[in-house]
């Protein structure tokens, strides 16, 4: 087990170095960011006193070991934009963004596991097929399209929310369902898929032979197993929505991680946009290693494995 | 008390406007706290005082009762981003802001249309214009100064204007704003296209030509797309490139460019600087340009007689404008919404300042 968890940090490890390298180099292929932070027409000389500001004149070998040896001291460097440090900038979005995440992934599970289990009871009936309809239109309908759709209709006709910004729960809950929405249609499509290969199985069928009512069969052999993969997906689906959450969060002007990230493009701002992409990239490995490690503690063939 | 060594006419707006180095700030307070304590809590010498700051989100402020000028009217104001436009404007009908910047095109004409708004266009400093960086190389149709006078008749300015900006931007046929010291009134382009027309086939284009790339800043694709329409239609037939700003403004800078070029300039500063930076030999965009104005750019510069420099310098712009060096678009109104409580937003008070400025003119209606 040792071997296994030693082995699987290892790993981990290795990825986050690989994402630091990818985005440190990513974010310079896009462009120079002394170009939106002059004015247009600015002279050459104003530019090359913003390189040599933020240390942008030197090699880039020499500006990623700075980066790591700082990144490794906790430091994720300075706005450009901003001029503030970017972790305070994180921290600063993050509560917000955990609110939005836990208020969207609540609204998605609840309505994303109900509907995938009636709809895997009452395969090729009326709810499947209704199923598939809501599953079709969450994934395919764009979030910014649904947000504004929101807003014109809650906000601007029947004026009952208002239209952006955070501040009381009336403000949470059009970026919420928006947010939610695509990840509910997911959800339901795994919990159909997952419920369906759970109720052919053989204990299932065992089970209805034993008389089992069938609510029983459904909520406490079938729906346990099934429910194992589609909470797996939503914790890393939680990790998304609260690192990048950008449409939604830039069309209700939501204070959260997913603006910040947006604002980081926007403005080329490199030490954000790394900020923001490590801190995700992290919390997801962190997640699929608690996920390696728990299975390999339930299931000793996984942790047997070369 | 600042000694220079030699005469330096544009000092002051060198020092001021067009590099924003003059901050009036209390020095024992800036000494006090460091920079990075002055970045926490800044104070300056304006109307209002510094409340509170969360990058991105918004900024408070607080009026000065005992600011020199005038006490302002509205006591607090509160500065927040709105990233999307459509949610600015839905906020704005809502009565959740009092006023939203930049609503454009069809969203401007839904603001005009709401009962209670009010659209308030500001004509700011950013003239648009074409360049076609190959008029100095001989083989190029550029170069023959007919062709380059086609293609400003070509365009049909006032429809172009009306569609995108309500008709509020400014038609002008100078690259230097308007509100610039030294600015030099040229007369505005018009729209000729059978004039056009006849000047290519002058130039041996009865057929017109593929003029390559017409590459601009995406975020005003939509003035590219209604100019390269009006161009075709004398024969002039150019591919819309539309780059991300940042990485247009580098390729405009580091002169890689070719054909056609849709550019605009906000920087601050007068007529002088902008000659310098698009005009003159050496300019950071100039990919060319005429010894006959290159001349007398020196000698402005160092000319402190301010009649004798003006003269000078609008020598220079009516050369440009002879040589068609460039072809002069719009100088670009920025289109605000104000909502039914204020009174006075601010627009408009300070030339060529696009946004509410100053703040202690603000005032709400019954103050």
């Amino acid at each position: 087990m040792k071997q296994f968890v030693t082995r699987r940090i290892g790993y981990s490890l290795l990825s986050l170095l690989l994402l630091s390298l990818t985005i440190f180099l990513f974010v310079r292929v896009t462009g120079d960011p002394a170009a939106l932070l002059v004015e247009p027409g600015a002279s050459e000389q104003d530019i090359a006193a913003i390189h040599q500001k933020f240390g942008l004149d030197q090699p880039l070998w020499v500006q990623y070991g700075l980066f790591m040896a700082n990144l490794l001291r906790g430091d994720f460097g300075q706005s450009f934009y901003y001029q503030t440090p970017v972790l305070e900038l994180y921290i600063d979005r993050l509560p917000n963004s955990l609110i939005l995440g836990l208020v969207a992934m609540s609204f998605s599970l609840l309505v994303g596991i109900p509907s995938g289990i009636l709809a895997a009871v009452r395969v090729g009936r009326f709810w499947d097929n209704a199923g598939k309809l809501f599953t079709l239109l969450g994934l395919s309908l764009p979030s910014f399209f649904v947000g504004l759709v929101l807003i014109l209709v809650f906000s601007v006709y029947l004026g009952w929310l208002p239209s952006s910004g955070a501040g009381g729960f009336l403000h949470i809950l059009m970026p919420a369902f928006a947010l939610g929405w695509y990840f509910a249609a997911a959800h339901m499509r795994l919990t159909r898929s997952s419920m369906l290969e759970v109720l052919g199985s053989e204990y299932v069928k065992l089970a209805r032979l034993k008389g089992l009512p069938p609510s029983m069969v459904i909520a406490k052999h079938a729906f346990k197993n099934a429910l194992i993969p589609v909470l797996t997906l939503a914790g890393i689906n939680l990790v998304l929505m609260i690192n990048v959450a950008v449409v939604v969060e830039t069309v209700f002007a939501w204070p959260g991680i997913g603006r910040l990230l947006y604002e980081g493009i926007s403005f080329r701002d490199f030490p954000v946009v790394q900020g923001v992409v490590i801190m995700g990239g992290t919390m997801i490995v962190a997640v699929n290693l608690l996920v390696d490690v728990v299975y390999a503690v339930i299931d000793p063939r996984i942790r047997l494995e070369k | 008390m600042f000694k220079l060594k030699e005469p330096w006419p544009d000092f002051i707006t060198f020092y001021s406007t067009a590099s924003g180095a003059g901050w009036i700030v209390p020095r024992k307070y800036v000494e006090k706290v460091g920079e990075e304590g002055f970045k926490k809590a800044p104070v300056g010498a304006g109307p209002y005082k510094f409340v509170s700051f969360t990058p991105g989100v918004e900024l408070v402020l607080e009026a000065f009762d005992q600011y020199w000028r005038k006490t302002p009217s509205v006591k607090r104001i509160v500065l927040r981003v709105i990233p999307d436009e459509s949610t600015r404007l839905a906020a704005l009908k809502r009565g959740e802001i009092d006023i939203a910047y930049s609503i454009r095109a069809e969203l401007a004409e839904e603001l005009q249309r709401t009962p209670g708004l009010t659209l308030r266009p500001t004509v700011g400093s950013a003239p648009y214009w074409l360049y076609f960086p190959e008029q100095w190389d001989p083989k190029s149709p550029w170069h023959d100064h007919r062709v380059r006078l086609a293609a400003k008749y070509a365009l049909d300015y006032n429809t172009i204007n009306q569609a995108l900006t309500l008709g509020h931007s400014h038609i002008t046929g100078s690259v230097i704003p308007e509100n610039f010291e030294f600015y030099e009134k040229l007369p505005s382009p018009t729209s000729d296209p059978a004039k056009a027309k006849q000047l290519l086939t002058e130039a041996g284009f009865a057929n017109g030509f593929d003029a390559g790339f017409y590459t601009c800043d995406v975020a005003y694709a939509n003035l590219a797309e209604a100019a390269i329409n009006d161009l075709a239609q004398v024969g002039i037939r150019a591919r819309l490139r539309p780059l991300e700003r940042a990485a247009f403004f580098k390729g405009y800078s580091e002169k890689k460019f070719k054909n056609i070029i849709q550019g605009s300039s906000g920087a601050f500063g007068n007529a002088a600087t902008r000659l310098g930076e698009f005009v003159v030999k050496g300019g950071t965009y100039a990919y060319g340009s005429y010894p006959e104005i290159d001349e007398l750019f020196p000698l402005q510069a160092v000319e402190l007689d301010h009649t004798k420099r003006a003269g000078l310098l609008s020598k220079m712009q009516r050369l440009l404008d002879e040589r068609t060096m460039y072809v002069s678009i719009w100088q670009l109104a920025f289109i605000s919404g104000v909502g039914p409580r204020l009174d006075n937003p601010g627009f408009g008070l300070i030339k060529g300042y696009v946004y509410m400025a100053p703040y202690e003119e603000i005032t709400l209606k019954g103050a």
